[in-house]
Protein backbone atom coordinates (compact mmCIF):
# COMPACT_ATOMS: atom_id res chain seq x y z
CA UNK A 1 0.00 0.00 0.00
CA UNK A 2 1.21 3.35 -1.78
CA UNK A 3 0.82 5.28 2.36
CA UNK A 4 2.77 2.72 4.12
CA UNK A 5 5.86 3.15 2.27
CA UNK A 6 5.78 6.82 0.25
CA UNK A 7 5.99 9.68 1.43
CA UNK A 8 3.82 12.87 0.04
CA UNK A 9 5.48 14.87 -2.06
CA UNK A 10 6.49 17.93 -0.07
CA UNK A 11 7.03 16.25 3.08
CA UNK A 12 10.70 15.66 4.65
CA UNK A 13 11.78 13.66 7.52
CA UNK A 14 15.12 14.87 9.47
CA UNK A 15 17.11 12.93 10.93
CA UNK A 16 20.49 12.44 13.07
CA UNK A 17 23.05 15.11 11.69
CA UNK A 18 20.37 16.63 9.62
CA UNK A 19 17.86 17.42 12.82
CA UNK A 20 20.65 18.12 15.21
CA UNK A 21 22.01 20.73 12.44
CA UNK A 22 18.00 22.30 12.61
CA UNK A 23 18.36 22.82 16.20
CA UNK A 24 21.74 23.93 16.54
CA UNK A 25 20.54 26.77 13.83
CA UNK A 26 17.83 27.56 15.68
CA UNK A 27 19.24 27.80 19.29
CA UNK A 28 21.58 30.23 17.86
CA UNK A 29 19.11 32.26 16.34
CA UNK A 30 16.61 32.15 19.42
CA UNK A 31 19.84 33.36 21.29
CA UNK A 32 19.61 36.67 19.06
CA UNK A 33 16.04 37.16 19.23
CA UNK A 34 16.45 36.63 23.32
CA UNK A 35 19.15 38.90 23.40
CA UNK A 36 17.23 41.61 22.07
CA UNK A 37 14.55 41.34 24.64
CA UNK A 38 11.95 38.74 22.11
CA UNK A 39 9.67 36.82 23.86
CA UNK A 40 8.70 33.69 22.41
CA UNK A 41 5.15 33.25 21.32
CA UNK A 42 4.17 29.49 20.16
CA UNK A 43 0.83 30.06 17.86
CA UNK A 44 -1.94 27.20 16.70
CA UNK A 45 -0.56 25.50 13.64
CA UNK A 46 -4.10 26.11 12.38
CA UNK A 47 -6.85 29.13 12.20
CA UNK A 48 -9.71 30.10 10.79
CA UNK A 49 -8.89 30.21 6.30
CA UNK A 50 -9.82 33.86 6.50
CA UNK A 51 -7.00 34.83 9.07
CA UNK A 52 -4.41 34.30 6.12
CA UNK A 53 -6.23 35.90 3.45
CA UNK A 54 -6.10 39.11 5.12
CA UNK A 55 -2.49 38.42 5.42
CA UNK A 56 -1.24 36.82 2.55
CA UNK A 57 -3.91 38.72 0.44
CA UNK A 58 -4.79 37.46 -2.89
CA UNK A 59 -2.81 35.48 -5.41
CA UNK A 60 -0.87 33.14 -3.08
CA UNK A 61 -3.92 32.05 -1.33
CA UNK A 62 -3.96 28.85 -3.49
CA UNK A 63 -1.20 27.52 -1.55
CA UNK A 64 -2.89 27.88 1.30
CA UNK A 65 -3.98 24.42 2.88
CA UNK A 66 -7.67 24.42 3.81
CA UNK A 67 -10.30 21.80 5.51
CA UNK A 68 -13.70 22.07 6.95
CA UNK A 69 -14.21 21.42 10.91
CA UNK A 70 -16.77 19.14 11.58
CA UNK A 71 -18.84 22.74 12.37
CA UNK A 72 -18.22 23.62 8.83
CA UNK A 73 -15.50 26.53 9.31
CA UNK A 74 -12.91 26.59 6.69
CA UNK A 75 -9.86 25.85 8.81
CA UNK A 76 -6.13 26.43 7.39
CA UNK A 77 -3.18 25.19 7.89
CA UNK A 78 -0.97 28.16 9.09
CA UNK A 79 0.95 29.24 5.67
CA UNK A 80 2.74 31.81 7.50
CA UNK A 81 3.32 33.41 11.37
CA UNK A 82 2.82 36.90 10.55
CA UNK A 83 -0.98 36.97 10.04
CA UNK A 84 -1.09 34.92 13.39
CA UNK A 85 0.51 37.08 15.40
CA UNK A 86 -0.67 39.82 14.11
CA UNK A 87 -3.87 38.66 15.49
CA UNK A 88 -2.84 37.65 18.44
CA UNK A 89 -1.34 41.24 19.07
CA UNK A 90 -4.79 42.75 18.35
CA UNK A 91 -6.53 40.23 20.72
CA UNK A 92 -4.77 38.70 23.80
CA UNK A 93 -2.30 41.29 23.99
CA UNK A 94 -4.33 44.75 22.78
CA UNK A 95 -3.56 46.10 25.86
CA UNK A 96 -0.19 44.93 26.47
CA UNK A 97 2.64 47.35 27.02
CA UNK A 98 3.76 48.56 23.65
CA UNK A 99 6.37 47.81 21.97
CA UNK A 100 5.51 44.34 21.84
CA UNK A 101 8.36 42.27 20.90
CA UNK A 102 7.89 38.59 20.17
CA UNK A 103 9.64 35.72 18.01
CA UNK A 104 8.60 32.56 16.89
CA UNK A 105 9.72 29.07 15.46
CA UNK A 106 7.84 26.49 13.43
CA UNK A 107 6.51 25.14 10.39
CA UNK A 108 4.63 26.72 7.65
CA UNK A 109 2.44 24.65 5.05
CA UNK A 110 2.55 25.92 1.38
CA UNK A 111 1.18 23.99 -1.15
CA UNK A 112 4.07 25.41 -3.80
CA UNK A 113 6.79 23.82 -6.21
CA UNK A 114 9.31 22.26 -3.59
CA UNK A 115 12.56 24.80 -4.37
CA UNK A 116 15.56 25.45 -3.16
CA UNK A 117 15.54 23.08 -0.41
CA UNK A 118 12.66 24.34 0.75
CA UNK A 119 9.50 21.86 0.45
CA UNK A 120 6.14 22.29 1.28
CA UNK A 121 6.06 22.17 4.76
CA UNK A 122 9.01 23.87 5.83
CA UNK A 123 10.74 25.59 8.96
CA UNK A 124 10.74 29.42 9.56
CA UNK A 125 11.93 31.23 12.52
CA UNK A 126 11.65 35.09 12.58
CA UNK A 127 10.46 37.95 14.56
CA UNK A 128 7.92 40.51 14.72
CA UNK A 129 7.93 44.24 16.49
CA UNK A 130 4.92 45.71 17.37
CA UNK A 131 3.61 49.04 18.03
CA UNK A 132 7.37 50.93 17.98
CA UNK A 133 8.41 54.30 16.33
CA UNK A 134 9.10 52.91 12.61
CA UNK A 135 12.46 54.56 12.21
CA UNK A 136 13.86 52.90 15.07
CA UNK A 137 12.45 49.76 15.41
CA UNK A 138 12.88 49.35 11.27
CA UNK A 139 16.88 49.72 12.27
CA UNK A 140 16.97 47.27 15.28
CA UNK A 141 14.81 43.93 13.29
CA UNK A 142 18.04 45.02 10.14
CA UNK A 143 20.64 44.77 13.43
CA UNK A 144 19.19 42.01 14.83
CA UNK A 145 19.52 40.05 11.11
CA UNK A 146 22.68 40.90 10.79
CA UNK A 147 23.41 39.65 13.73
CA UNK A 148 22.01 36.30 13.77
CA UNK A 149 23.91 35.89 10.38
CA UNK A 150 27.23 36.91 12.34
CA UNK A 151 27.01 34.30 14.89
CA UNK A 152 26.26 31.67 12.38
CA UNK A 153 29.55 32.59 11.19
CA UNK A 154 28.33 33.46 7.61
CA UNK A 155 31.20 36.27 6.37
CA UNK A 156 29.04 36.81 2.74
CA UNK A 157 25.59 37.95 3.53
CA UNK A 158 24.10 40.72 1.78
CA UNK A 159 20.51 42.36 2.32
CA UNK A 160 18.81 43.96 -0.35
CA UNK A 161 16.60 46.35 1.15
CA UNK A 162 14.00 48.84 -0.61
CA UNK A 163 10.68 50.41 0.33
CA UNK A 164 7.29 50.01 -1.33
CA UNK A 165 6.43 54.02 -0.48
CA UNK A 166 9.41 54.92 -3.13
CA UNK A 167 7.50 53.08 -5.54
CA UNK A 168 4.06 53.89 -4.61
CA UNK A 169 4.58 57.50 -4.36
CA UNK A 170 5.50 57.32 -8.13
CA UNK A 171 2.86 55.71 -9.03
CA UNK A 172 0.04 57.04 -7.04
CA UNK A 173 0.18 60.17 -9.20
CA UNK A 174 0.02 58.75 -12.70
CA UNK A 175 -3.36 57.26 -11.58
CA UNK A 176 -3.00 54.13 -14.02
CA UNK A 177 -5.95 51.71 -14.03
CA UNK A 178 -4.99 48.72 -11.23
CA UNK A 179 -3.71 46.15 -13.83
CA UNK A 180 -1.36 48.28 -15.35
CA UNK A 181 0.17 48.91 -12.12
CA UNK A 182 0.75 45.04 -11.56
CA UNK A 183 1.94 44.98 -14.67
CA UNK A 184 4.56 47.42 -14.63
CA UNK A 185 5.46 45.72 -11.09
CA UNK A 186 6.00 42.29 -12.36
CA UNK A 187 8.10 43.96 -14.76
CA UNK A 188 10.12 45.91 -12.73
CA UNK A 189 10.59 42.47 -10.42
CA UNK A 190 12.54 41.00 -13.02
CA UNK A 191 14.37 44.16 -14.02
CA UNK A 192 13.41 43.90 -17.73
CA UNK A 193 14.00 46.69 -19.85
CA UNK A 194 12.47 45.58 -23.41
CA UNK A 195 9.63 45.01 -21.39
CA UNK A 196 9.30 48.01 -19.76
CA UNK A 197 10.23 50.26 -22.87
CA UNK A 198 7.40 48.49 -24.86
CA UNK A 199 4.80 48.90 -21.58
CA UNK A 200 6.10 52.62 -21.70
CA UNK A 201 4.64 52.75 -25.35
CA UNK A 202 1.15 51.70 -23.92
CA UNK A 203 0.94 53.91 -20.84
CA UNK A 204 -0.36 57.48 -21.14
CA UNK A 205 2.14 59.45 -19.84
CA UNK A 206 4.44 62.38 -20.21
CA UNK A 207 8.45 62.26 -20.75
CA UNK A 208 10.16 62.89 -17.73
CA UNK A 209 7.50 60.25 -15.55
CA UNK A 210 8.65 57.52 -18.40
CA UNK A 211 12.29 58.59 -17.50
CA UNK A 212 11.65 58.17 -13.90
CA UNK A 213 10.17 54.58 -14.65
CA UNK A 214 13.15 53.41 -16.87
CA UNK A 215 15.39 54.52 -13.87
CA UNK A 216 14.03 52.45 -11.05
CA UNK A 217 15.69 48.84 -12.56
CA UNK A 218 18.90 50.57 -11.92
CA UNK A 219 18.12 52.39 -8.82
CA UNK A 220 20.44 49.73 -6.58
CA UNK A 221 23.84 50.12 -5.27
CA UNK A 222 25.21 52.04 -2.24
CA UNK A 223 24.50 55.56 -0.82
CA UNK A 224 25.12 57.53 -4.44
CA UNK A 225 22.09 55.46 -5.86
CA UNK A 226 20.13 57.26 -3.10
CA UNK A 227 21.44 60.56 -4.46
CA UNK A 228 20.72 59.44 -7.80
CA UNK A 229 16.85 58.63 -6.74
CA UNK A 230 16.70 61.70 -5.00
CA UNK A 231 17.07 63.76 -8.37
CA UNK A 232 14.08 61.71 -9.86
CA UNK A 233 11.32 62.17 -7.62
CA UNK A 234 9.51 65.24 -5.38
CA UNK A 235 6.48 63.96 -4.41
CA UNK A 236 6.28 63.30 -0.08
CA UNK A 237 5.79 59.28 0.07
CA UNK A 238 8.91 58.65 -1.99
CA UNK A 239 11.26 61.14 -0.71
CA UNK A 240 9.80 60.62 2.80
CA UNK A 241 11.25 56.70 1.43
CA UNK A 242 14.52 58.19 0.45
CA UNK A 243 15.17 60.05 3.92
CA UNK A 244 14.26 56.90 5.81
CA UNK A 245 16.68 54.66 3.86
CA UNK A 246 19.90 56.89 3.80
CA UNK A 247 19.07 56.99 7.60
CA UNK A 248 18.99 53.29 7.57
CA UNK A 249 22.27 53.59 5.37
CA UNK A 250 24.22 55.83 7.43
CA UNK A 251 24.00 53.39 10.50
CA UNK A 252 24.96 50.73 9.14
CA UNK A 253 28.18 53.11 7.65
CA UNK A 254 28.35 53.98 11.14
CA UNK A 255 28.82 50.09 12.45
CA UNK A 256 30.95 49.07 9.56
CA UNK A 257 28.10 47.13 7.84
CA UNK A 258 27.59 49.18 4.66
CA UNK A 259 29.24 46.16 2.64
CA UNK A 260 26.31 44.09 3.63
CA UNK A 261 23.77 46.03 2.53
CA UNK A 262 22.43 46.93 -0.58
CA UNK A 263 19.56 49.73 -1.44
CA UNK A 264 17.06 48.56 -3.98
CA UNK A 265 14.31 50.92 -4.97
CA UNK A 266 13.43 48.20 -7.59
CA UNK A 267 13.00 45.55 -4.84
CA UNK A 268 8.47 46.00 -4.62
CA UNK A 269 7.95 42.06 -4.75
CA UNK A 270 6.50 40.39 -1.73
CA UNK A 271 3.10 39.80 -0.05
CA UNK A 272 0.15 42.94 -0.39
CA UNK A 273 0.71 43.65 3.46
CA UNK A 274 4.12 45.70 2.90
CA UNK A 275 3.56 49.08 3.60
CA UNK A 276 7.25 50.68 4.11
CA UNK A 277 10.77 48.82 4.12
CA UNK A 278 10.91 45.62 3.05
CA UNK A 279 14.10 43.43 2.39
CA UNK A 280 15.51 39.76 1.65
CA UNK A 281 18.81 38.18 2.59
CA UNK A 282 21.03 36.16 0.29
CA UNK A 283 24.39 34.41 1.57
CA UNK A 284 27.59 33.63 -1.84
CA UNK A 285 27.23 30.61 -3.62
CA UNK A 286 23.02 30.10 -2.36
CA UNK A 287 20.59 30.45 -5.11
CA UNK A 288 17.70 31.60 -3.30
CA UNK A 289 17.00 33.92 -0.80
CA UNK A 290 17.59 32.66 3.10
CA UNK A 291 15.46 35.45 5.17
CA UNK A 292 12.98 38.64 4.31
CA UNK A 293 10.47 41.14 5.77
CA UNK A 294 9.72 44.28 5.84
CA UNK A 295 7.09 46.90 7.50
CA UNK A 296 3.32 46.14 7.73
CA UNK A 297 1.49 48.97 9.32
CA UNK A 298 -1.77 47.87 7.88
CA UNK A 299 -2.26 44.20 9.10
CA UNK A 300 -2.87 44.32 12.89
CA UNK A 301 -5.39 47.10 12.12
CA UNK A 302 -6.97 44.17 9.90
CA UNK A 303 -7.51 42.24 13.22
CA UNK A 304 -8.69 45.91 14.53
CA UNK A 305 -5.89 47.06 16.09
CA UNK A 306 -3.78 49.93 14.49
CA UNK A 307 -0.41 49.61 15.26
CA UNK A 308 2.88 49.70 13.05
CA UNK A 309 4.59 46.02 12.50
CA UNK A 310 7.76 45.10 11.30
CA UNK A 311 9.25 41.82 10.85
CA UNK A 312 11.07 39.10 9.38
CA UNK A 313 12.07 35.55 9.34
CA UNK A 314 14.92 32.87 8.52
CA UNK A 315 14.06 30.29 6.29
CA UNK A 316 15.79 27.37 7.94
CA UNK A 317 15.56 24.69 5.64
CA UNK A 318 17.71 27.14 3.50
CA UNK A 319 20.04 28.28 5.88
CA UNK A 320 20.74 24.76 6.80
CA UNK A 321 22.33 24.57 3.42
CA UNK A 322 25.04 26.79 4.19
CA UNK A 323 28.55 25.81 5.49
CA UNK A 324 30.27 27.27 8.17
CA UNK A 325 31.87 26.14 11.07
CA UNK A 326 28.93 26.60 13.38
CA UNK A 327 27.26 24.67 11.54
CA UNK A 328 29.65 21.65 11.03
CA UNK A 329 28.17 18.84 13.31
CA UNK A 330 30.50 16.34 14.43
CA UNK A 331 29.21 13.19 15.92
CA UNK A 332 28.73 13.24 19.60
CA UNK A 333 31.40 12.27 21.47
CA UNK A 334 30.10 8.76 23.87
CA UNK A 335 32.10 6.81 26.03
CA UNK A 336 31.16 3.06 24.88
CA UNK A 337 29.54 1.44 27.98
CA UNK A 338 29.40 -2.78 27.80
CA UNK A 339 25.68 -3.01 28.96
CA UNK A 340 25.96 -6.25 30.63
CA UNK A 341 25.92 -5.02 34.56
CA UNK A 342 27.19 -1.64 33.14
CA UNK A 343 24.18 0.55 33.84
CA UNK A 344 26.21 1.28 37.27
CA UNK A 345 29.10 2.94 35.23
CA UNK A 346 26.99 4.71 32.86
CA UNK A 347 24.96 6.22 35.64
CA UNK A 348 28.18 7.09 36.96
CA UNK A 349 29.17 8.93 34.02
CA UNK A 350 25.66 10.42 33.05
CA UNK A 351 26.04 12.67 36.84
CA UNK A 352 29.12 14.32 35.72
CA UNK A 353 27.19 15.18 33.00
CA UNK A 354 29.34 12.97 30.02
CA UNK A 355 27.48 10.86 27.46
CA UNK A 356 27.39 7.20 27.53
CA UNK A 357 26.67 4.47 24.59
CA UNK A 358 25.66 1.10 25.94
CA UNK A 359 27.22 -1.44 23.76
CA UNK A 360 24.84 -4.55 23.51
CA UNK B 1 34.36 33.06 -11.08
CA UNK B 2 30.90 33.31 -12.85
CA UNK B 3 29.18 30.39 -14.35
CA UNK B 4 26.80 31.37 -17.50
CA UNK B 5 24.65 28.87 -19.01
CA UNK B 6 24.28 28.78 -22.87
CA UNK B 7 21.55 26.93 -24.73
CA UNK B 8 23.08 23.97 -27.15
CA UNK B 9 21.68 24.84 -30.77
CA UNK B 10 20.98 27.53 -32.55
CA UNK B 11 21.39 30.01 -29.74
CA UNK B 12 25.12 28.84 -29.37
CA UNK B 13 27.05 30.40 -32.01
CA UNK B 14 25.12 34.10 -31.98
CA UNK B 15 25.54 33.59 -27.96
CA UNK B 16 29.32 33.23 -28.19
CA UNK B 17 30.16 36.14 -30.72
CA UNK B 18 27.86 38.44 -28.25
CA UNK B 19 30.38 36.96 -25.41
CA UNK B 20 33.65 37.28 -27.06
CA UNK B 21 33.08 40.93 -28.46
CA UNK B 22 32.19 42.04 -24.10
CA UNK B 23 35.48 40.24 -23.87
CA UNK B 24 34.68 37.42 -22.21
CA UNK B 25 35.97 34.35 -24.97
CA UNK B 26 36.17 30.59 -24.73
CA UNK B 27 37.98 28.39 -26.55
CA UNK B 28 37.25 28.33 -29.61
CA UNK B 29 35.80 24.53 -29.91
CA UNK B 30 32.99 25.11 -27.39
CA UNK B 31 30.55 24.67 -30.32
CA UNK B 32 32.07 21.54 -31.65
CA UNK B 33 33.12 19.54 -29.17
CA UNK B 34 31.10 17.20 -26.49
CA UNK B 35 32.83 18.94 -23.75
CA UNK B 36 29.94 20.23 -21.63
CA UNK B 37 31.86 22.91 -19.18
CA UNK B 38 34.41 25.96 -20.50
CA UNK B 39 36.25 28.25 -18.79
CA UNK B 40 37.29 31.42 -20.47
CA UNK B 41 40.47 32.09 -21.26
CA UNK B 42 40.79 34.37 -18.20
CA UNK B 43 39.48 32.38 -15.81
CA UNK B 44 36.93 35.00 -15.13
CA UNK B 45 34.05 32.74 -16.82
CA UNK B 46 32.53 29.50 -17.00
CA UNK B 47 30.29 28.37 -19.38
CA UNK B 48 28.40 25.22 -19.09
CA UNK B 49 25.86 23.89 -22.21
CA UNK B 50 22.15 22.78 -22.02
CA UNK B 51 19.34 22.42 -23.14
CA UNK B 52 17.70 25.39 -23.71
CA UNK B 53 14.88 24.60 -22.22
CA UNK B 54 16.67 23.87 -19.00
CA UNK B 55 18.68 27.37 -19.00
CA UNK B 56 16.41 29.00 -16.62
CA UNK B 57 16.29 26.15 -14.44
CA UNK B 58 19.70 25.87 -13.69
CA UNK B 59 19.92 30.01 -13.29
CA UNK B 60 16.99 30.06 -10.80
CA UNK B 61 18.53 27.10 -8.48
CA UNK B 62 22.00 29.47 -8.81
CA UNK B 63 23.65 26.40 -10.45
CA UNK B 64 25.04 29.29 -12.90
CA UNK B 65 24.52 32.51 -11.99
CA UNK B 66 23.59 34.30 -15.46
CA UNK B 67 22.30 32.77 -18.78
CA UNK B 68 21.69 33.16 -22.02
CA UNK B 69 17.36 32.02 -23.14
CA UNK B 70 14.96 32.87 -25.43
CA UNK B 71 12.07 35.00 -24.13
CA UNK B 72 9.68 32.18 -24.90
CA UNK B 73 11.53 29.46 -22.76
CA UNK B 74 11.87 31.88 -19.68
CA UNK B 75 7.86 32.58 -19.94
CA UNK B 76 7.19 28.50 -20.15
CA UNK B 77 9.32 28.20 -17.26
CA UNK B 78 7.82 30.67 -14.75
CA UNK B 79 11.40 30.45 -13.43
CA UNK B 80 11.48 33.18 -11.00
CA UNK B 81 14.98 35.14 -11.84
CA UNK B 82 15.66 38.49 -13.25
CA UNK B 83 15.78 39.32 -17.09
CA UNK B 84 18.04 42.17 -17.14
CA UNK B 85 18.80 42.81 -20.95
CA UNK B 86 17.78 41.80 -24.27
CA UNK B 87 20.42 40.82 -26.21
CA UNK B 88 18.64 41.43 -29.31
CA UNK B 89 19.10 38.30 -31.42
CA UNK B 90 16.27 35.11 -32.44
CA UNK B 91 13.70 37.38 -32.85
CA UNK B 92 10.85 35.28 -33.45
CA UNK B 93 6.99 35.28 -31.86
CA UNK B 94 5.11 33.17 -29.74
CA UNK B 95 1.65 32.90 -32.44
CA UNK B 96 -1.49 30.71 -32.46
CA UNK B 97 -1.76 29.47 -35.71
CA UNK B 98 -4.57 27.56 -37.48
CA UNK B 99 -5.52 26.30 -40.91
CA UNK B 100 -5.24 29.33 -43.77
CA UNK B 101 -8.70 31.47 -43.59
CA UNK B 102 -9.05 30.58 -39.65
CA UNK B 103 -9.94 33.83 -37.97
CA UNK B 104 -10.18 32.98 -34.32
CA UNK B 105 -8.01 30.94 -32.10
CA UNK B 106 -11.31 29.45 -31.55
CA UNK B 107 -11.60 25.79 -32.92
CA UNK B 108 -14.73 24.82 -35.30
CA UNK B 109 -17.75 23.73 -34.06
CA UNK B 110 -16.25 22.40 -30.44
CA UNK B 111 -16.85 23.48 -27.45
CA UNK B 112 -13.34 22.73 -26.48
CA UNK B 113 -10.16 24.11 -28.62
CA UNK B 114 -7.41 21.52 -29.20
CA UNK B 115 -4.18 22.87 -29.31
CA UNK B 116 -1.31 21.56 -29.69
CA UNK B 117 2.03 23.04 -28.61
CA UNK B 118 5.59 22.79 -27.22
CA UNK B 119 4.83 25.76 -24.82
CA UNK B 120 1.50 23.94 -22.37
CA UNK B 121 1.80 26.49 -19.87
CA UNK B 122 2.07 29.73 -22.30
CA UNK B 123 -1.01 27.94 -24.07
CA UNK B 124 -3.49 27.28 -21.02
CA UNK B 125 -2.73 31.06 -19.45
CA UNK B 126 -3.21 32.47 -23.18
CA UNK B 127 -6.63 30.63 -23.51
CA UNK B 128 -7.58 30.97 -19.36
CA UNK B 129 -6.96 34.68 -20.03
CA UNK B 130 -9.74 34.78 -22.74
CA UNK B 131 -12.55 32.13 -20.53
CA UNK B 132 -11.86 29.80 -23.45
CA UNK B 133 -12.01 25.76 -22.38
CA UNK B 134 -9.11 24.08 -24.21
CA UNK B 135 -7.25 21.04 -24.05
CA UNK B 136 -3.71 20.84 -24.21
CA UNK B 137 -1.97 18.62 -26.65
CA UNK B 138 1.60 18.71 -25.44
CA UNK B 139 4.03 17.91 -28.14
CA UNK B 140 7.67 18.20 -28.61
CA UNK B 141 8.89 18.51 -32.30
CA UNK B 142 6.52 18.91 -35.99
CA UNK B 143 4.15 20.88 -34.36
CA UNK B 144 2.82 21.80 -37.58
CA UNK B 145 1.64 18.49 -38.18
CA UNK B 146 -1.28 17.87 -35.86
CA UNK B 147 -3.97 20.33 -37.52
CA UNK B 148 -3.29 18.75 -40.59
CA UNK B 149 -4.05 15.88 -39.71
CA UNK B 150 -7.00 16.36 -37.31
CA UNK B 151 -4.68 16.07 -34.03
CA UNK B 152 -5.65 19.59 -33.23
CA UNK B 153 -7.51 22.63 -34.48
CA UNK B 154 -5.26 25.13 -33.88
CA UNK B 155 -1.13 24.69 -32.62
CA UNK B 156 1.14 27.38 -30.83
CA UNK B 157 4.51 27.47 -31.60
CA UNK B 158 8.17 29.96 -32.19
CA UNK B 159 7.35 31.42 -35.63
CA UNK B 160 10.21 32.90 -37.22
CA UNK B 161 9.87 33.69 -40.88
CA UNK B 162 6.40 32.14 -41.31
CA UNK B 163 7.68 30.29 -44.18
CA UNK B 164 6.85 26.30 -42.10
CA UNK B 165 3.67 27.78 -41.85
CA UNK B 166 2.81 28.67 -45.31
CA UNK B 167 4.48 25.61 -46.68
CA UNK B 168 2.08 23.56 -44.75
CA UNK B 169 -1.12 25.68 -45.34
CA UNK B 170 -1.21 27.66 -41.96
CA UNK B 171 -1.15 31.02 -40.82
CA UNK B 172 -0.95 32.85 -37.77
CA UNK B 173 -4.24 33.95 -36.50
CA UNK B 174 -2.90 35.88 -33.18
CA UNK B 175 0.62 36.97 -32.08
CA UNK B 176 0.92 36.03 -27.72
CA UNK B 177 4.40 37.69 -27.37
CA UNK B 178 7.53 38.59 -29.00
CA UNK B 179 10.74 36.62 -28.27
CA UNK B 180 14.33 36.93 -28.91
CA UNK B 181 17.09 35.98 -26.82
CA UNK B 182 17.74 37.47 -23.19
CA UNK B 183 20.32 37.47 -20.42
CA UNK B 184 18.80 35.72 -17.13
CA UNK B 185 20.43 36.53 -14.04
CA UNK B 186 20.06 34.25 -10.33
CA UNK B 187 18.64 36.54 -7.70
CA UNK B 188 21.03 35.23 -5.31
CA UNK B 189 24.07 35.96 -7.46
CA UNK B 190 23.22 39.75 -8.19
CA UNK B 191 22.87 40.48 -4.65
CA UNK B 192 26.36 38.32 -3.50
CA UNK B 193 28.09 38.82 -6.96
CA UNK B 194 27.13 42.28 -7.75
CA UNK B 195 30.35 43.60 -9.13
CA UNK B 196 30.74 40.26 -11.57
CA UNK B 197 27.48 39.98 -12.46
CA UNK B 198 26.58 44.25 -13.38
CA UNK B 199 30.41 44.08 -15.12
CA UNK B 200 28.99 41.63 -17.30
CA UNK B 201 25.48 43.46 -17.80
CA UNK B 202 27.18 46.60 -18.50
CA UNK B 203 29.69 44.97 -21.22
CA UNK B 204 27.16 42.94 -23.44
CA UNK B 205 24.76 46.33 -22.95
CA UNK B 206 27.25 48.02 -24.76
CA UNK B 207 27.91 45.55 -27.40
CA UNK B 208 23.89 45.54 -28.03
CA UNK B 209 23.63 49.36 -28.21
CA UNK B 210 26.60 49.06 -30.47
CA UNK B 211 25.22 46.33 -32.73
CA UNK B 212 21.85 48.21 -33.57
CA UNK B 213 23.26 51.55 -33.78
CA UNK B 214 24.18 50.04 -37.00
Amino acid sequence: MKAFTQIPPGTQILIGRAARRRRVLERVICSVFEGWSYEEIIPPIFDYYDVFIKGMGTGPEEQIYRFIDREGNILALRPEFTSLVAKTVATRLASAPRPIRLFYSGEVLRFEKPKGGRQREFAQIGIEHYGGIGKTSDVEVLLIAVEAFQRLGVPAFQINLGSVDFFGGIVDRMELPAGQIGELKDILNVKDQSGLEALLETLPLGDRRKEILRAIPHLTGGRAIIEEARQLVRNPRSVEALDHLEHIYSIFERFDLAQHLTIDLGEIRGFDYYTGILFRAYVRDLGFEVASGGRYDGLPSAFGEDLPAVGFSFSLDRLEQMVTPALSMPDPDAISIDADNGFEQALQHRRLGKAVKLCL
Amino acid sequence: MLVIALCKGRYLEPSLSMLSRANIRFPEDVASSRKLIFDSEDKRFRAVLVKPADVPTYVEYGAADVGVAGRDVIMESRADLLQPLDLNFGHCRIAVAGPEGAHSINGSDHPTVRVATKYPRITLDYYNTRGIPVEIIALSGSIELAPLIGLADRIVDLVETGRTLKENGLEIVEIIAESSARLLVNRAGYQTKREEVLGMIHALEKVVQCESSI
